[in-house]
C-alpha cells in the first residue's frame, strides 16, 4: 500500500532547482535507502517529504488512511546531532522521554508503560547504563544513538533518518541496521534513511532511492533498485 | 525591615520576579537569546517615551512596546534563521535609538526616565505589584501547561515542528510572555538590570545543574536568593537595590563556577583514572548497537 506520494516535485533553493520533477512513492512497512553523492539533495528530499519545506512545482501526498486509525506519527531523527547545543542541560532520560510527548499531549501523565517504552528503547540502542548522563557529556555516535532512542519513544509508525549511522562503528553501524530491520519486520513500520553507507546497509534494505545529476549540476534525476533481503527476528537482545 | 509597607512590597515584587525570570532565562539562554530581555527593556522605554509624548500610560505603552518587540524579534529570528543573535541587534538597537529621541523630544520627563533607567524595587506601588503578580501567575500557567512542547522546542525545533508541536505559535507566544515580564519589571529593577534577573541565574544553573528540571529549579533558588539578600544588603546599607541584587547574583555565579570546578579537580586529583573511564571515546561497548 502506498503511504506518500510524491509526483512531479520541483525545488531549489536560488533561482535554479536541485531536484526537478521527481516522482516516487513510499510503500507502508518497507525500509528505504536513499542515496547519492554529495550535494544530489537528499536531506532536500527528506524535508519535502516531511513537510519542512514547500515544492516549487509539484505535490507530496502522504495516504493517512493507509495508516488506519493511528493516524501518521513520524519519528525524526536529523543530520549532525552532535552538533546540537553541547551544553543544553538534560539528562540521557530526560531528552528520551520527551520522545513520548507528542503522544502523552499536555496532560496525560508519564506513566509506567511510557517508563518502560522508555527503558526498552535505551537499552536497544545500548544507551541505558548512560541514562543519567548529561548529553553534552556524550560522543557524537553516542548522541546519535539517543537520537534514535528519543524518535522510537514516540512509537512512530514512520520513522525517517538522515544518516543516523554518522558517528558510530562498524559494529554499532550493523547493529542499528538490523534494529531498523526489526522495526519494519516486527512493529511494520516505515522507515526512510539517507545513508552514504550503501555497502553497509543494502542487505538490510528493500528498496534504494539513488539521486545522480544530469549533465546540468542544478538537476538530479532519480532511480530506484529493488533489494531482496528480508530478515527473520533482529538478532539484538534486551 | 518587615515593619515597612514598601519592603513588604518590594520583597512580594521580587518573590514574584525571582521565580519567573530566571525560568525565561533558562529558555532564553539555551534559544541563545541572552540579549533579548536587554533588547525588550530598551524598546519598552521607547514605548514609554511614546506613552508620555502622546498622553498614554507610559505603563500600558512600555507594555505594549515590549510585547511588540518580542515578537518582532521572533518575526525577523525567522528571516535569519542561522544568526539568531542578529534579530536581538537590530530591535536592541533600533529601540534604543527610538528611545533617545523621543525622549529629546519632551526633556522634561528626563527625571522619570531615569527611574525607568535604573528601577526602584522599594519604590513599587500597589498597582505594579499586582501587574507583576499577574504576569508571574500567567507565566507558571505558562510553564506549566506547556512545558513538554516548550522542552521539545528549546532541543530542536525542526524535530520539535515533525513531532507536532505549533511551533510558531508557541515561539510567538513565549516572545509575549518575555515582552510582559520585562515590561513589569522594568519600572522595579531598571532598564540596564532587567536582563541580570534573567542571565545570571540561569546562567549559573546551566553550569552546575544535572538536569533540565534541576536547571529550572537552580535558577529559581538562585534568582529568589539574590533578590532576597539583594534586597536585605539594600536597606541596611543603603546602596541602590537593583544594583546590590545584580552584583550578589554575580557573585553566586562565580562562586558557583569556582566551587564547581573545586569539585571536579578534586575528583581528577582522587581518581586519577577518573578522566580515562569517563571520556566518551573509551566508553565501554555496549553488546546491542
Amino acid at each position: 500500500m502506498i503511504l506518500s506520494s510524491i509526483r512531479n516535485v520541483v525545488f531549489g533553493y536560488g533561482e535554479a532547482p536541485v531536484l526537478n520533477g521527481i516522482s516516487l512513492e513510499i510503500h507502508a512497512g518497507e525500509f528505504v535507502g536513499i542515496t547519492g553523492p554529495n550535494g544530489a539533495a537528499k536531506t532536500t528530499l527528506l524535508k519535502l517529504m516531511l513537510g519542512l519545506l514547500k515544492p516549487w512545482r509539484g505535490e507530496v501526498v502522504i495516504h493517512k488512511e493507509t495508516l488506519g486509525d493511528r493516524g501518521l506519527k513520524i519519528g525524526y531523527v536529523p543530520q549532525q546531532v552532535a552538533s546540537f547545543n553541547s551544553g543544553f542541560p538534560s539528562t540521557v532520560l530526560e531528552l528520551v522521554k520527551s520522545g513520548c510527548y507528542s503522544r502523552l499531549g499536555l496532560f496525560k501523565r508519564f506513566g509506567s508503560e511510557e517508563e518502560a517504552l522508555v527503558e526498552r528503547c535505551l537499552k536497544q540502542v545500548g544507551m541505558w547504563e548512560y541514562r543519567h548522563r548529561k548529553i553534552g557529556e556524550l560522543s557524537g555516535g553516542q548522541k546519535q544513538r539517543v537520537c534514535i532512542a528519543r524518535a522510537l519513544a514516540g512509537e512512530p509508525n514512520v520513522l525517517i533518518l538522515d544518516e543516523p549511522a554518522t558517528g558510530m562503528d562498524r559494529e554499532s553501524r550493523g547493529g542499528f541496521y538490523r534494529l531498523m530491520r526489526h522495526y519494519v519486520d516486527e512493529h511494520g513500520i516505515t522507515v526512510i534513511m539517507v545513508t552514504h553507507g550503501l555497502e553497509e546497509a543494502q542487505p538490510f534494505l528493500d528498496r534504494i532511492i539513488s539521486l545522480e545529476q544530469k549533465e546540468s549540476e542544478e538537476w538530479t534525476c532519480l532511480t530506484t533498485s529493488s533489494c531482496s533481503a528480508r530478515f527473520g527476528p533482529a538478532l539484538f537482545s534486551e | 525591615m518587615f515593619d515597612y509597607e514598601f519592603m513588604q512590597r518590594a520583597f512580594w515584587a521580587g518573590a514574584f520576579l525571582g521565580i519567573i525570570a530566571p525560568m525565561l532565562g533558562v529558555y532564553l539562554m539555551l534559544r541563545r537569546q541572552a540579549l533579548m530581555a536587554d533588547t525588550l527593556s530598551h524598546v519598552s522605554l521607547a514605548g514609554v517615551a511614546l506613552g508620555s509624548l502622546i498622553s498614554m500610560n507610559p505603563l500600558l505603552s512600555g507594555f505594549a512596546a515590549a510585547i511588540a518587540g518580542g515578537i518582532a524579534v521572533e518575526y525577523l529570528r525567522r528571516t535569519y534563521r542561522t544568526y539568531s543573535e542578529v534579530p536581538v541587534a537590530i530591535i536592541m538597537t533600533s529601540g534604543l535609538a527610538l528611545a533617545i529621541v523621543l525622549m529629546s523630544l519632551q526633556t522634561s520627563l528626563s527625571k522619570s526616565f531615569s527611574s525607568y533607567l535604573f528601577g526602584s524595587i522599594v519604590a513599587v506601588s500597589p498597582l505594579q505589584l499586582g501587574v507583576v503578580g499577574g504576569i508571574a501567575a500567567a507565566g507558571l500557567l505558562y510553564f506549566a501547561i506547556l512545558r513538554r512542547p516548550l522542552y521539545s522546542l528549546t532541543f530542536d525545533e525542526e524535530t520539535a515542528r515533525i513531532g507536532g508541536t505549533r511551533v510558531k505559535a508557541l515561539s510567538f507566544s513565549f516572545a509575549v510572555l518575555t515582552g510582559m515580564t520585562v515590561a513589569a519589571a522594568m519600572p522595579i529593577v531598571g532598564v540596564l538590570l532587567v536582563s541580570s534577573l534573567m542571565v545570571l541565574p540561569a546562567s549559573l544553573a546551566l553550569r552546575i545543574s544535572g538536569g533540565f528540571a534541576s536547571a529550572l529549579l537552580i535558577a529559581v533558588g538562585t534568582g529568589l536568593a539574590g533578590i532576597f539578600s539583594g534586597l536585605t544588603v539594600s536597606y541596611y546599607t543603603d546602596t541602590p537595590p537593583g544594583g546590590t541584587i545584580a552584583l550578589i547574583l554575580l557573585l553566586f555565579l562565580v562562586a558557583g563556577i569556582t566551587v564547581k570546578k573545586g569539585v571536579l579537580y578534586a575528583n581528577k586529583r582522587k581518581h586519577p583514572l577518573h578522566r580515562e573511564r569517563v571520556h566518551p571515546k573509551n566508553e565501554v561497548k555496549e553488546n546491542v548497537l
